[in-house]
């Protein structure tokens, strides 16, 4: 009886204690002094095979991802749980990821002086050269690490970080065990007499290293490689800032790493980041230069990519612009870890108001990509190759673009844009000589009354890709698109498009979507088909299939 | 066992009668402009609401929406004393482009970098376009995803609705 009495207990406070944690009910809860927030989506796919476009056939005719955060806070106190489902995957996302389970929990401390967070976390050294955990939802890119990271400012102007722990790969946890610490020293606020310079001085340094257990590899027949089971990398960076100027250095280097990606070759790793800008009110300049070899660092050395970017430790962005526009964005370029160099240039004007064409916005914007001019002395096993500084190999990828956005009145905005492209096939897995595309985009806003509004959206391509690149490509050949959107209530939009090839006449590739927002929740429907493309977020891009059918997304914010 | 489950009714009652809204995220790093790092719980508006606005400079809406307060932004601080902060969540890809960015457009915001995006987890944010409104004592009174033309005018309307105007 007494035991039964307990039971019932036991089941009163586990009933209340969800209901305290219940996150239906409302916005952020007050809850034992704490609050909860949160946020859900879910992304449901339906497909039919497509022979034309080349969609798979779906067998279980309806895919979805789906994922919920929880967090919770109470003063210095935090805590977080993240649901993630995939039944089965989207198209496109990594196999790997299917099942269901709790991805992501963590507790966290903090005050004004320390902070710590144990069980799954996100940290950045620098500009991530050496290190960055971080997770797309987009593209289905999570490297947490799940372990221990503290943070400590050891007086005003100087933080500590430290970091520890294996990395999140889908449902499992990466072999390797990744330790790393950061200082970074703000002049400024450390010396008492600087406080008030113009000049703004930020220095920084960290070091990261990972241990993973031997593993074997034969270089040839009966040659086993002596691998390192510690890898270590370290960066230094500078932040200066004066005036309108700024300029920000990063170099890192990284010891041998012999690993798949790099054909497990005993190179050392390093590479440069510099970027120098100009800005003043309505007009700026801005510079990036930056040379990569050999630095793709990961948590397990025999990890590929071939289901997507998996394990890495460190973040090595692409240098170009992230082009949004259909068109531009139909050829990203993917970052090459493995050695690449790259400039990029960006002005952006807002020309006077009162002169010619005045309130007009003007941005011009270029870069060029390519590859290290490097010398192999060996394979397997060896230093693999050497490499000139300064010497450049062949094109990986260079663009020009223009862009110009004009308020032709009170209910009227223009946005043209010219943009030019040279792409070499071969960074993203296909074959062929470079190709040239140019791009010429409409853009057309027109904002009826407080509540509604149009956009049209009119863009076409001209390419020689389908001269010189291999035949199922489904991108090759020129191109011209077609957009109107209409919102309307202010909450509610449709919007139809549709993408055609106009050389071949294989793609013609409609959708239609409708949707509707209210305050942080949004409900989204479309039918169409989906070219197979890449799709690139920073230094990440997923091979994603082509698609033909219905997407439902429904998320919310509390 | 009866006045047992009898409390505990009561005490979720209570609970529901204390829901409230979230304070903004105390202590997360933000990059300021000129390289400094500073921290969530300095974001306020003296005793003014104030609005924070996550975007990109690769975001078109985005950029859509802060070119648009831009142009009603002095009407809106003359009337409201609002202010608005704009959270980038440029990550080291074009992180270094914010600042130029925001002076080639000749934004009048307080701007800060989240690189990592941890203001952006902490704040519940799917994609960007979000906008928050943040009241004087700190705490979270409304949000909206996404950005239509036509926002701009919800938002100042909530900010008003706040200051009881």
């Amino acid at each position: 009886m007494k035991n039964n009495n307990f039971r019932k207990t036991v089941w009163a406070g586990l009933l209340v204690f969800s209901f305290y944690f219940s996150p239906a009910m409302s916005q952020a809860q007050g809850v034992l002094g704490g609050h909860v927030t949160g946020n859900m989506q879910l992304d449901m796919q339906m497909s039919r095979e497509d022979s034309t476009i080349g969609a798979p056939d779906v067998p279980e005719q309806m895919l979805m991802n789906a994922r919920a955060d929880i967090l919770y806070t109470n003063g210095a106190f935090d805590a977080g749980l993240r649901f993630e489902a995939y039944t089965n995957p989207l198209l496109g996302f990594d196999k790997n990821y299917r099942g269901q389970g709790i991805a992501n929990y963590f507790v966290s401390y903090h005050n004004d002086r320390i902070s710590f967070t144990a069980g799954y976390f996100y940290e950045q050294f620098g500009n991530g050269m050496i290190l960055r955990t971080y997770e797309d939802r987009n593209i289905g890119y999570d490297n947490a690490l799940f372990g221990f990271n503290v943070h400590y400012q050891l007086m005003p102007g100087i933080m500590l970080k430290g970091v520890i722990g294996k990395q999140r790969y889908c449902w499992t946890l990466g072999n390797g065990i990744v330790r790393g610490v950061d200082a970074e020293v703000q002049l400024n606020s450390l010396i008492p007499a600087w406080a008030d310079k113009e000049l703004r001085v930020t220095l920084g340094g960290g070091v990261v290293s990972r241990y993973e257990p031997d593993t074997t590899i034969f270089s040839s027949p009966g040659y086993k490689l002596n691998l390192p089971l510690n890898v270590g990398a370290f960066s230094t960076r500078m932040d200066l800032a004066y005036r309108n100027w700024n300029l920000n250095v990063e170099y890192a280097r990284k010891g041998q790493d012999p690993s798949f990606l790099n054909n497990y070759i005993y190179r050392y790793g390093q590479a440069l980041t510099v970027n120098a800008s100009y800005a003043t009110r309505g007009f700026s300049v801005n510079l990036q230069a930056k040379r990569v070899d050999n630095m793709v660092f990961k948590s397990e050395r025999a990890a590929t990519d071939a289901n997507g970017a998996k394990l890495y430790i460190n973040y090595i962005p692409a240098i170009n612009k992230e082009h949004t526009y259909a068109f531009l964005s139909m050829y990203p370029y993917s970052t090459q870890a493995q050695g690449e160099m790259g400039l990029q240039g960006d002005i952006i004007w807002r020309l006077p108001k009162d002169g010619f064409l005045g309130g007009t916005d003007i941005h011009l914007n270029s870069s060029v990509i390519t590859a290290l001019d490097m010398k192999v002395v060996g394979g397997m096993g060896t230093e693999g190759y050497t490499s000139d500084f300064f010497g450049t190999g062949d094109l990986y990828y260079g663009d020009a673009s223009l862009e110009v956005t004009r308020k032709i009145n009170s209910q009227l905005k223009l946005t043209a844009l010219y943009g030019y492209q040279v792409v070499n096939p071969e960074i993203d897995g296909h074959s062929g000589a470079l190709h040239h595309n140019n791009v010429v985009v409409g853009d057309l806003l027109w904002k009826i009354n407080k509540k509604n509004a149009l956009r049209f959206e009119a863009e076409w391509m001209g390419s020689d890709s389908r001269y010189t690149q291999e035949v199922d490509d489904k991108r090759c050949g020129d191109w011209i698109m077609g957009l109107v959107e209409y919102n309307f209530t202010s909450r509610w939009f449709v919007s139809v498009s549709d993408q055609y090839a106009y050389h071949d006449g294989t793609g013609n590739y409609y959708n239609i979507s409708l949707g509707y927002t209210h305050n942080a929740t949004r409900i989204q429907l479309g039918y169409g088909k989906q070219r197979e493309g890449m799709i690139c977020i920073g230094g990440v891009c997923r091979q994603m299939p082509a698609l033909n059918g219905l997407t439902l997304t429904l998320s919310t914010s509390f | 066992m009866k006045k047992l489950i009898a409390t505990l009714l009561l005490s979720m009652a209570t609970c529901l009668c204390v829901a409230q809204n979230a304070k903004l995220p105390a202590n997360v790093e933000l990059k300021a402009l000129d390289g400094s790092m500073v921290s969530s719980s300095t974001l306020q508006n003296g005793d003014k609401p104030f609005i924070i606005s996550f975007w990109a400079t690769w975001c078109h809406p985005c950029n859509r929406e802060l070119n648009t307060i831009k142009d009603v932004y002095e009407e809106w601080q003359e009337e409201t004393g609002v202010k608005v902060i704009a959270i980038s969540i440029d990550d080291a890809r074009s992180a270094n482009r914010v600042k130029p960015h925001v002076d080639g457009h000749d934004w009048p915001y307080e701007v800060y970098i989240d690189e990592n995006q941890a203001f952006k987890r902490a704040m519940n944010v799917i994609n960007v376009p979000h906008t928050f409104i943040v009241n004087a004592q700190g705490e979270i009174v409304w949000q909206h995803t996404g950005y239509a033309p036509g926002d701009e005018e919800e938002v100042i309307e909530k900010v008003r609705e706040i200051m009881g105007k």
